[in-house]
């Protein structure tokens, strides 16, 4: 999956060149430096941002409503995502229904969740539920069908109980599927929080982002964006490499 | 068919490893009609045997070999293994070994061959000490820490077998465990088979559709019809043991493949 070492520096070469092409277009004045600050002083903002107490502040803020969203939804909608998939008549009404639910982009909605909620911390985790549930719900489903039933019919002549055909059938089975959803699912997640933020707030580092692009801000709002960028890098790359661990033996 | 008088009760002493079929019959229940899959089998098979069950697709053997194995109940008539009933899975009388790809692809040849110790709670080292013996007896040696995915079709099956071996129950079960294979691990793994039966002395209940491989391995031959699924014959295959590849252009051989394909013929 990494590939050889011949790729990873291939990698780290564009990453780089990108950088280098973003200092390039603004030092050189192609791209007007007011529009793009340098990559320099942007990441040198990014410093600056962090010893501030108020961004470090919205950056909890949004770190506490995108966690609570994240372990409400993913739960619920893994208990929902088994239990139709566990049952055929709720399987075959469902399903369709899912799908339809899913294709609906959740950004109409947001609108809606204010007038409910008001904005606030209740409104962010909401949406962010709302934004993320339905992935879960059918990434779950589909975990639930990758297990064999040449599996479970092996359990059973060995004399397995329904505990451990759970635990050593089921769980085992599922796992990959199941961490590919998490990661999945904090995508859809963090964005849903970020746009809410981003479209009525009074805190968070949506609404900390939207203000400096509102205000002409530009080294701020690309220091903001690359710290959000790495952030959920980072938690895709960790469940990434929790899912190769566990699931070596898929082929 | 054998009639049904005709099996004398084994003394009970003698009966482990024994597996007897009396009037078993299966009807499925459908919501337009009911269907016959197995009507009156009465089959016996001797401690010690090897048995192979052939007969067209849809005649039921492989549902005869998951009532013998606990796992699927008959509607009717009997089915006794060491001469008790059979109402639910009993490893500790009956191995099973299923088609391909029934062992767990995250677990090891050894952990897949101790999972059903594992289940039963046997101790780590008795387990990991149980499944080398198996692994040994299978002719997989060293094999123990390969995933399946690192394993050809030939040794996840001997991996299967072990699994079926390991604790040792007097009867053992096979689906169709060759079928995936290609004709040349075929034919080693039907030595392979022999061999290790020859050391265990199991009773051995095997399912194929591959004529071939019912008449080398078997001792007896059980030939089924389809819609409803009888037993149309019983028959003894003669040939000495070892069996060789020579045999296999032999007139013995080409007779009895001749004679269980012309049952299937007029039955298909």
């Amino acid at each position: 999956m990494s590939g050889t070492l011949g790729f990873k520096l291939a990698r780290v070469a564009v990453v780089v060149a990108v950088f280098l092409l973003w200092e390039t277009l603004s030092r050189t004045g192609i791209v007007n430096p007011r529009l793009l600050p340098s990559a320099s002083d942007s990441l040198a903002m990014l410093g600056e941002l962090l010893q501030r107490a108020s961004v470090r502040n919205d950056l909890l803020v949004t770190a506490s409503e995108v966690l609570t969203a994240f372990i409400l939804a993913v739960p619920l909608g893994a208990l929902i995502g088994f239990l139709i998939a566990e049952n055929r008549y709720f399987a075959d009404v469902a399903k369709p229904l899912l799908f339809f639910a899913f294709s609906i982009p959740k950004s109409i909605f947001l609108p809606m969740f204010i007038l409910v909620f008001g904005v606030g911390f209740a409104e962010k985790v909401g949406y962010g539920f709302f934004s993320t549930i339905f992935i879960v719900i059918m990434s779950t489903t589909a975990a639930v069908e990758s297990v064999k039933i040449e599996h479970l019919t092996v359990a059973r002549s060995y004399g397995a109980t329904t505990a451990q055909t759970a635990f050593r059938v089921y769980l085992p089975s599922m796992l990959p599927v199941l961490l590919e959803a998490l990661r999945i699912s904090m995508i859809f997640n963090l964005t849903g929080v970020m746009l809410a933020e981003m479209y009525a707030s009074r805190n968070g580092f949506g609404h900390q982002i939207a203000t400096w692009g509102e205000n002409f801000q530009m080294k701020q709002l690309l220091a903001g964006v690359v710290m959000i960028s790495v952030i959920a890098i980072a938690f895709n790359e960790l469940i990434r490499w929790i899912e190769t661990r566990c699931s070596h033996w898929r082929t | 068919m054998q009639p049904l008088a005709n099996i004398t009760p084994l003394k009970p002493a003698s009966r482990a490893g024994a597996v007897e079929i009396r009037g078993v019959g299966q009807v499925f229940k459908t919501s337009t009609q009911d269907v016959t899959a197995l009507e009156d089998v009465s089959m016996e098979v001797k401690p010690g045997r090897f048995v192979v069950l052939v007969g067209p697709s849809g005649c039921g053997k492989s549902t005869l070999l998951m009532m013998m194995a606990g796992l699927r109940q008959q509607t009717s008539g009997t089915v006794l293994i060491n001469g008790a009933p059979i109402p639910k899975p009993d490893p500790n009388r009956v191995g099973v070994v299923f088609q391909e790809a029934s062992l767990f692809p995250w677990l090891t040849a050894e952990e897949n061959i101790e999972f059903p110790l594992t289940l039963r709670g046997t101790p780590k080292v008795e387990r990991r000490a149980k499944a080398q013996d198996a692994l040994k007896l299978v002719g997989l040696d060293g094999f123990g820490k390969r995933h399946p995915h690192e394993l050809s079709g030939g040794m996840k099956q001997r991996v299967s077998i072990a699994r079926g071996l390991v604790q040792d129950p007097p009867v053992l079960l096979m689906d169709e465990p060759f079928a995936a294979l290609d004709e040349q691990t075929r034919m080693t793994m039907g030595d392979e088979l022999l061999r290790i039966w020859a050391a265990t002395g199991k009773t051995v209940v095997f399912v194929t559709h591959s004529l071939t491989e019912a008449v080398y391995l078997a001792d007896e031959v059980v030939v089924m019809s389809a819609r409803p699924g009888r037993i149309v014959d019983h028959l003894t295959v003669s040939l000495p043991r070892p069996r060789t590849y020579e045999m296999l252009s032999g007139d013995v051989f080409g007779s009895l493949r001749d004679r269980i394909w012309r049952h299937i013929r007029k039955s298909a």
